[in-house]
Formats: C-alpha cells, structure tokens, sequence
C-alpha cells in the first residue's frame, strides 16, 4: 500500500473532531469539552503525517500522479484539486503535525479555566489544523488559495477568542483586513498565471519543458510581476515589512494559539508560499530582489520593536516576524545564487531555519503561556524572580532563547548561520546583498540581547508585583519538554544521513546543479567560515549587554528616557508609529472618504431623484388648477384650442409643406 | 421521469392556487402560514426533481427538448398560443441560465415564509402576497415571449409593493411609492425596447427566439446600440446599478425581512438575468458598442457600493448597499464576454441570493431580539445569542468571499475573466475585496462582540428563534455545499451559456 497516495487523509482526522465538537449536543459533548476529541484528531493527523515524511525521506514523493478530484469546469478551463507531497511539503507536515499535537496537549491545562467556551475553542483549533494540513498538501495555486484564506479565518476567530474584550475583538479585525491585503496580491498573483497557462497546478507550471518555470509560456514581464505579486500574499501572511503590524496585535488571542497559529505554521504559509514558488521565482531575479530586501529590512524593523517591548508575548511576536523576515531574506538571495550559480544553499538554509525556528519559537510562546499562566499577566515590568517557582518552565525557556540567539550546539546556530552565510554570498552577484548581510548580523546581535532582557526580566532578580507563582501542571511541562528537547537537537538534521541540504534540495532540482556536499563538507564549512564567528561573538555580546543591564544589578536604565535616546525609545515604543499611520489611515482618511461617499449618495444621487419626483408633483400641482370645475372656464378653454388647431392647421402645415 | 407532463406550468401554478386559497381563508386565517407553507414547498419539491431529471448536456431524449439553434436549448418546452393576432404565446422552458435561478425562487418564497412564521398582522394577505410574487418571479424566469415576459416581470412588482407599504417600518410609505415608480419608469424603458424590436423583427412574434432569429439580419447596429441601452437600463435598475440604485436601500430598510430576502434574492436576480437573456444574446452589436459603459458601471457599482456599506450605521441598510456592491460582479462578468466571466456572473447571481438571504434573516433577528438595528446602539450581542452571532458570522464571511463558501468561486472566475479581457484593470475590482472585508468584519465586532452594550435594554435577549433558525441553518447548508462542490451549479450554466459565440458570430 502506498502511504502517499491517501495523505489526504490527513486533514480529515482533524476535521472530522472539528465537526464533532462543533456540533455534538451539549450534554454529550464531555470529554473536558472537547479536548480528548481534539487529541484524537491531531493524533491521527500526526501518526499519518510521520508515515508520508517516512516514506519521503526513503525517496518517494508523490507531484505528478495523485489522487485527483475535479473542483469546476468552466468555459473549457477545468480546476483539478489534489496532493502534493514533496520535500518541502513534509517538512512543512512535520512542523505543524508536532507543534499542533503538542499545543492540543497543552491546551488542557491551558485553556482549563475557560469552562464552556472550550468548545469554541477546540473547535476552531481542530478546524485550523485541519485547514493548514489542507494548505500544505495542495496541488495547484487555487487550491492553496482556498485553504490559505481559511487558515487566515481561523487566525481570525482564534485572535478573536476572548471577543468581549474590544481589543481582541479589533485585533482580530485587523489581522483579517491587513493579510487579506496581501491575499488580493496573491490572488491577482495567480489569475496572471491562469491566463498565459491556463492551469494553476504545480505540475503543470513548474515544469520546465512547457509551463511557466520554462519561461516561454509566460511573457517576462507577466512572469516577474506575476511572482511579485504571489510574493505580496507572503509579505500579509508572514508579516512582513509594510504589512507587520497585524501580528503583535494577534497576541491578544489565547497564548497557546499564539504559538500554533502566529508563531509555529499560519505564518510561516508565507515563506512556504514563497518556497513553493520557487520554480517561477528563480526565473525572475527581480522579484527574488524584492523579497530580499522586504525580509532584510523586515527583520532588522521587528527587532527594534523587540527591544522596547514590555509585553512577554508582543517581544516574542516581533521576535517571530524578525525571523520570517530572515527566511524571507534568505529565500530571496537564495534565489539569486540558484539563479547566476545553481547553489540551493540559500533555499536550503531557509527551509532549515523555517523547521528550527517553529520549534523553539512555539516552545518560547508556551514557556510564556505557562509564566502567563502563573503570574497572570503579559507584562514584564510586573515579573521577575519566577525561576525559583517555575524550574521546568525557565529552563525551557533558557534553551528556547539560547536557541534563538544562536548559541551553540542548539538549532538557530545552524540555521541562521546558513541563511546569514547565504546572503554573504550573494553579495558577490549583487553588492546589495552586502548592505541587507549587514542588517541580518545586526538583527541577530538584537535577538540576542531581546531574548535575553526577557528573560531575565521573567525569571531573574525578584519578583516586583505580588504573585504566587506556581509551575504549571504537568500537561502543559511535558509538552515544553519535548519542544526544548527539539530546539536542542533539530539543529543536527543538517548531519543527518546525506544531510538536510542535499534532502532539501530535491524539490529544485532541476534548477540547480547535482553534485552536493557531504554532511562532513558542511560541518567543516561552518567551523572555518570566520563569519560564523562573527555571528557567534555578536550573539554573545548581545547576551551579555543584557545580562549587565537587566541581571546586574547599579546599571540605571533612566538613561534611555533622556535626549536623543528618549525620543529613539518613544519610537520604538510606539512601533515606529507605524500602526498609528494605519489607525489614522483606516478611520481618519478611509472611513472620512466614506462618509463623503454616504452623503454623496444622499444628497446628490438620492437628492437627484427626489429632486425629479418632487418636479413632476409640483408641475402636476400647477396643471391641477385647471382642473376648476367651471364650466364657462372649460368652454372657454375648449374654444382657445379649437382656434389654436385650426390656425395650425391652416397655417403652420402648409408653410411647413407637409 | 416528467414526460407530457406540463411540468413548468404546473409549478407556476401552484402557488398560485396557494395563494387563491390562502386569501380564501377568511376567518381561519392563523392557519395561512400552512397553507402556504405546503404550497411553497410542493414547488420547492417539484423543482428539485426537474433540477434530478435535468438534462446537464441536452440531446433530443432530453425531457420536452426544444434546440435553440444557438440560441438557447430549452428542456421542458411547453407552448401554447394565446393572442394569435398579435404573435403572443405562452411559451415556457428551462435552460440552464434559468435553472438555477427557478430552483433559487422556490428555496428562498419557502424559506421566506418558515421565517415568517411568527407574523400576527393580517397573515392571510402576507403568506398570499409572498405566494404570487413567487408566481411573478418563477414566471420571468422561464417564460420565452416577450409578452409574457413583460406581465410577469410587472405582476412581481405589485406584491413588493404592499409587502413594503403594508408591513414595512416607519417610512414605508416613501419606499414603496419610490420603489414602485422607480422600477416602473424602468420596465417601461424595456418595454419600449421590446415593442421596437417587435416591429422592427417584423416576423408578427413576441417569441423570444422567433425575435432573435429574425435580428441576425433585421437589427441594424444603430438599431441595436439604442435596443440595448434601453434594455440595459430597465434591467439595470433592477440589478441595481449605480447611479440609479437609490431605490434600493430605502425599499430594504422599510421592507419586513421576508420581503428584503425576496426583494435582494430574486427581484435583483430579475435584472440581471434579463440581461443575459434579453439585451445580450439578442442585440449582441449593442452589448459590443456598451461594453466598456457595462464594465465601468459594474466597477463603479462594486467600489462604491462597498464604500458606502462602510458608513453605514443600520445593519439593513449596510446589507442593502452590500447587494449593490456584489450585484456589480455579475455585470463586470458578463461585461467581459468571455465564457469564464459569464458562467461567474450567473452563478454569482445564484450565489447572491443565498448569502443575501441569509444576511437579511440576521438583520431581521437582530431587529426582533434586541429591537433595533443602528450599530451604535448594539454591541456584544454574542454573548446573549451565540447561535444568532456564529449564523451572522457565516453569512459575513460567505458574503466577503471566503473559500469553501459559494461566493468564491465566482468572484474568483470574474476577476480571472476581467484580467484575461481588460489586463491589469484587474487590480481596481479586486480593491472591493479588502474593503468588503472591512465593512462586515467592522459591523460585526460593533454589533455581535465588544462589551455588553449598555444602550438598548438587554435583559430579554434570548438566542434565534427555531422558525427563524431553521430557514437560516438551511441556507447556510447550502452555501457551505455549493462552496465546496461549486461544479453542481456550474455544470448548469457553463453549457447553457452559448452567448460568446452568438457575440463573436452576430456582433462585433
């Protein structure tokens, strides 16, 4: 039996939890309100999942001869819905089939205080699994579309959860309108494809004999602005520079939808889109550019944000779109190195860096669920002291920030190495790529100092509000067990078997040339590379700047509310004023023109008609008074048009000729 | 399976004769909802079952098969003359253009009159009013003389017009009289058009097919461009297109939620099937000299309807103009005279009237539970009812297009059809997506979430009502189906749909 062939099996365990939990009746519904039904699903999903990836990493994948369904024959085009699974696709499935099994998991201690709403919860969280499972196997650009917009409904109602509080429920607002910004990008994106190919499957695009990756079919500029605007539904999905603002404000949803949603998958479509794409996008070196330089200056922007941020959860969210932002980057110099020299190391390192930084940024997120948990509250200034109380969940967290900082032997290390050593590379076909090089070694000094205020500020010194901190119960621990046991080891793929480069790069192969390193060339690469040393020794420092300001104590922090440093740190605080622009933007200069248009249509449009109406009574009005009821008025008027029709008559017809 | 017998017909007639007997009632008259109930479904059944026996693809075996030759192939074709002087027949018939639309009539009068359920005012005159707009709505929809056309395209405005007038709010007056004139002074326009394409034809018939046969050669191309526009305007009225779409919002806001679901979900759909049944296929050398007049009006209609929905401060009227705004897509389909925009277009229309259904009946829970509709005054309604917010939630979320619900994919097909005829123009159209979404998610969290508003008294809310439920869980049933298996409905449409060809054979 052929595993591949029924992984669209997949989505459906989760589901069909989700229409249980949906719709069971209430009194039998059990189960701690739904969770056992929502472990059940993502169960099922994961032990399907770990069989495809098994299979994939024996060699087989399935892109050409999958079970097919067709969704529309319209005008002679006909729209087949079906599964890919390639490289990139179970790397993908190994993201989410763990960080979602391992967030239900977590979910029961979690979300154990919310009674009844559960249901809602669990709910929409088996429907988002389920969904993003969907978006990761399709086999066409439609059908990514389709689930694309629905993992963006779910992002929606999941940000939305606790809708009474009015910023939750503007924050799920916003996510929705800014990434559907991007969404019409990607839409617009693929309906230029559809006109030159007339098909949006993978199989038949990417092919390079005849569909649009083989360049004739599409003409260049069609293909570049096409890829450019695909691209566009990956700067709103992923949160990318301009349109970023939209994740710090999805933290007011549940913490553990934080980790799963805007953290470990949803928003890492984008770079899987961009990944995706990559057999037209290597084609279109501009586009590759404009990635490039959106992920550079994306990851260098968040991470500013980063270090004023006083809220646990909005540090990590800016830290997360800093790293979409490296992926970003790496993804588009990868592209060009794939395009003047057939080197997959960019795509590679990019990919890698997509897994690595799912599974210690979703561990992250839950460690400060679980501080969350504890202290009930988001904001730093109020913690401290929590390491004493909580030593399973600030040794976790300890691994999960070494990991990010990229520290030794731990998963970031590897990865943001590769990606930085990438876009070192490409600086030799493009001197820009010297410049965003530069931004991504100053990002990862930030990162290091950001994740290190942080925790120090949770777990160090005393505790500066009253709490009784306690660690949480044990459903939710193993689950940051597992995750940090992960972020410890995920770094070592790149030396497992032929290595994750020479396994990643199956999905392109066509576009680059065969003959890859071996485990051992990249090992020794990395530790004679003086860049990695580099990034190593900012790191570092970054760790220690933070540890003397944040740990030691006689450093006087009041300096940063003074001069020139004060107004830096008000814009930083204040993100840059950048959701400020979009706020006045949205409900000064949109919302105003809409009243213009409302009163336009009132006074003129509806006035006009009115107007008309009122014109015809009133000229009614006039004739009615002829309409006397005297009679001598009528014969004298009956005379009058007698004589006017006779002079007509007599007159006016014969001079006219007629 | 409905072989001699006068299928059409005998579902025209039947709520007719529910209707004769729902008035008939005279003092039993709690029981008119029954009545016309058991009427509305027995057409509702019966529709289904053509919709089973339909033939997707028709050859001669097909049931009562009549060929079009190029123009329509009709399924179920009955004829019988009527004024034999003057050419006028009764000719009825079922493409697939009009399928869906008929099976759309007999859905929503049923569902309508379920939601109905609760109505003490003079229920035997609201069930049979309900019943004949049916009858005038089914009538258009499958009628093929002009002559008939015409008298069943007035005979539906004369219920709308006292289901307004009568049961309407505050000023119903106003909306009724301006919605009757309005839409009047545009059936005119149309009838003109049909007498002159009469005469000029010159072939002594009021068939719609014996008229276009006779205009491949008999329509001069001044002849058409004139022909058209004045179609085009008595049906556009009816769309509704911008500017002349005023009539609209005032007849909805005053309207009862039954008649708002007929009035956005069939009365709408009249014009713009009467443009692809009519003005299109019949003056093609017009519709090419209107096409970018079409396609500007639709993209005007589309933005600016949607910017005026985000000012909106009554959740009735924010739907109403939401009609204009998707409506619009329908136009911009056909505009693009392809066969992708086209399909789209008529199965947005299907599409529409689904969602809007479903927006209305929410609008009418949200006026009967908390006993107003300005958003200001609402906020944090889910809390008291949950099922009314998740049902709301949908039809929000079905009508901004999202996949996997029924608009998608016809919004999808228009923008793929409007790059392939007008490139990049695409990009404007597209704009309405995101403010589309604005204005419904805007609404939403204004009214459903937030804290608990503390300006209406909430202390009665009590979650949606089963007769208000049950009509609303269908349709949401149905919008959820037809977005997942789309090709359902498609497979309709895309072979009835013949009319790139006649454009490209007649016009040009």
């Amino acid at each position: 039996m052929d595993v591949l062939q029924y992984a669209w099996l997949i989505p459906v365990f989760p589901f069909i939890a989700f229409i249980l939990i949906a719709l069971m009746p209430k009194r039998t519904l059990g189960w701690e309100d739904g969770w056992g039904y929502g472990i059940a699903g993502a169960g099922g999903a994961l032990a399907l999942s770990f069989l495809v990836i098994w299979e994939v990493m024996n060699g087989n994948t399935l892109t050409e001869d999958a079970p097919r369904t067709t969704w529309l024959i319209i005008g002679g085009y006909e729209v087949t819905f079906g599964i890919w699974i390639d490289q990139l696709a179970a790397l993908m499935l190994l993201v989410v089939s763990i960080v979602g099994t391992l967030v239900v998991v977590y979910s029961g201690g979690y979300m154990h205080a919310e009674g009844e709403t559960r249901r809602r919860y669990y709910a929409e969280i088996m429907l988002f699994i389920s969904v993003m499972y969907g978006l990761v196997i399709a086999d066409n650009y439609l059908q990514m579309f389709i689930f694309w917009e629905l993992v963006g409904l779910c992002s929606y109602l999941l940000i939305g959860f606790w809708y009474q509080k009015p910023s939750a429920a503007s924050a799920a607002k916003r996510a929705f309108i800014v990434t559907r910004v991007g969404d019409i990008m990607f839409m617009a994106g693929i309906i230029l494809l559809f006109k030159y190919v007339g098909n949006l499957d993978f199989a038949v695009l990417f092919d390079v004999n005849s569909g649009a990756a083989g360049a004739p079919t599409v003409p260049s500029d069609i293909l570049i602005l096409s890829t450019a605007l695909i691209f566009g539904g990956a700067i709103g999905k992923s949160a990318q520079f301009p349109l970023h603002e939209w994740l710090p404000d999805a933290m007011e949803g549940p913490t553990t939808v934080s980790a799963l949603i805007h953290a470990a998958t949803m928003v890492k479509a984008g770079v899987y889109l961009t990944a995706r794409t990559y057999p037209l996008l290597v084609q279109t070196p501009e586009s590759l550019l404009f990635a490039a330089v959106i992920g550079g200056v994306t990851a260098l922007i968040a991470a500013t944000c980063a270090l004023a941020a006083n809220d646990i959860k909005r540090v990590l969210a800016y830290s997360t779109i800093s790293q979409l932002g490296y992926m970003i980057l790496g993804l588009g110099a990868g592209g060009y190195l794939v395009y003047h020299l057939q080197n997959p190391s960019g795509y590679t390192a990019a990919t890698f860096h997509l897994m690595n930084h799912a599974f210690f940024k979703a561990l992250l997120f839950l460690c400060a669920g679980s501080v969350i948990h504890a202290v009930g509250t988001n904001d730093m200034r109020l913690m401290g002291g929590l390491r004493k109380h909580m030593k399973i969940t600030s040794t976790t967290m300890l691994i999960g920030a070494l990991a990010i900082a990229g520290v030794p032997p731990l998963s970031g290390f590897w990865s943001k190495d590769e990606v930085l050593a990438a876009v070192y590379h490409a600086g030799d076909l493009d001197p820009i790529f010297l410049l965003l090089w530069v931004l991504g070694i100053a990002t990862a000094f930030m990162t290091a100092f950001y994740m290190f205020r942080m925790w120090f500020m949770t777990f160090a010194g005393k505790a500066r509000s009253d709490y009784h901190a306690h660690e949480s119960p044990r459903i939710m621990t193993i689950p940051l067990i597992i995750l940090a046991g992960l972020a410890i080891t995920s770094g070592f793929a790149l030396f497992a078997g032929d290595g994750f480069k020479a396994f990643m790069e199956l999905p392109i192969e066509e576009h680059v040339l065969a003959g890859h390193e071996s485990a051992m060339d990249v090992a020794v690469e990395i530790f004679t590379d003086p860049l990695t040393y580099v990034s190593l020794a900012l790191a570092v420092v970054g760790i220690l700047l933070a540890y003397r300001m944040y740990y030691m104590p006689g450093f006087d922090r009041s300096v940063f509310a003074r001069g020139t440093a004060g107004t830096l740190q008000r814009a930083l605080e204040n993100r840059w004023y950048i959701s400020k622009f979009y706020d006045d933007f949205a409900c000064k200069v949109w919302y105003g023109f809409s009243l213009v248009c409302d009163a336009f249509d009132r006074r003129v449009i509806d006035g006009a008609v009115n107007g008309f109406s009122y014109l015809g009574a009133s000229i009614g009005g006039i004739i009615r008074k002829a309409q006397s009821g005297n009679v001598q008025r009528y014969a004298s008027l009956i005379i009058l048009g007698i004589v006017i029709l006779l002079a007509f008559l007599l007159f006016v017809v014969p001079w006219g000729g007629w | 399976m409905f072989e001699n017998i006068p299928i059409i017909s005998i579902i025209i007639l039947l709520p007719l004769i529910g209707a004769i007997a729902t008035f008939s009632l005279g003092r039993y008259e709690k029981y008119a909802k029954w009545v016309a109930f058991s009427f509305s479904l027995a057409a509702l059944v019966l529709s289904l079952l053509v919709a089973v026996d339909f033939m997707v693809e028709p050859d001669g075996s097909a049931t009562g098969y009549h060929e079009g030759n190029g123009f329509f192939d009709f399924q179920y074709y009955e004829e019988y003359s009527w004024i034999q002087s003057l050419g006028i027949r009764y000719i009825v018939g079922l493409d697939g253009i009009g399928l869906p639309m008929f099976l759309l009539t007999t859905l929503l009068t049923t569902l309508s009159i379920v939601f109905s359920w609760d109505t003490k005012q003079r229920p035997k005159e609201y069930f049979g009013l309900m019943l004949i707009l049916e009858v005038g709505v089914l009538g258009v929809f499958s009628t093929l003389d002009y002559f008939v056309f015409y008298v069943f395209w007035e005979i539906v405005l004369i219920p709308m017009y006292f289901l307004i007038g009568v049961w309407g709010g505050p000023r119903k007056d106003y909306a009724a009289i301006k919605f009757f004139i309005y839409t009047h002074i545009a059936s005119l326009a149309m009838l003109i058009a049909i007498m002159a394409m009469y005469f000029q034809a010159g072939v002594n018939s009021f068939g719609m097919e014996d008229i276009w046969r006779a205009g491949l050669s008999e329509f001069g191309r001044t002849f058409q461009i004139i022909a058209f526009a004045a179609t085009f305007f008595g049906f556009g009225v009816k769309l509704p297109m911008v500017p002349f779409h005023t009539w609209l919002p005032d007849a909805h806001v005053e309207a009862p939620t039954a008649g708002s679901v007929l009035l956005a979900g069939l009365l709408l759909k009249m014009g713009g099937y009467g443009i692809i049944r009519v003005s299109m296929p019949t003056l093609p050398a017009g519709a090419d000299a209107m096409q970018l007049v079409m396609a500007a009006i639709a993209i005007a209609s589309i933005l600016y309807g949607a910017m005026v929905c985000l000012a909106q401060r009554d959740l009735k009227k924010m739907v109403a103009y939401s009609s204009i705004s998707h409506m619009g897509f329908v136009l911009l389909g056909y505009a693009t005279f392809t066969q992708l925009g086209i399909v789209a277009g008529v199965f947005q229309m299907f599409a529409h009237g689904l969602v809007t259904a479903v927006l209305f009946m929410m609008c009418g829970v949200v006026q009967h539970h908390a006993g107003t509709r300005m958003i200001p005054s609402l906020g944090g309604l889910s809390k008291k009812m949950p099922n009314a917010a998740t049902m709301m939630t949908i039809g929000f979320l079905a009508s901004l297009g999202l996949p996997g619900l029924v608009s998608f994919a016809a919004e999808f097909m228009v923008f793929a059809s409007v790059y392939q005829t007008w490139g990049l123009w695409l990009l404007l159209p597209m704009i309405a997506v995101a403010i589309t979404a604005g204005y419904y998610l805007w609404a939403l969290q204004r009214s459903m979430f937030g804290p608990m508003t503390d300006k209406i008294d909430t202390s009665h809310i009590h979650d949606i009502d089963w007769f208000e439920g049950v009509p609303v869980g269908t349709l949401i049933a149905v919008i959820a189906i037809f977005g997942v298996f789309p090709l359902v409905i498609f497979q309709y449409i895309d072979p009835a749909v013949r009319i790139v060809q006649v454009l490209f054979a007649g016009g040009g």
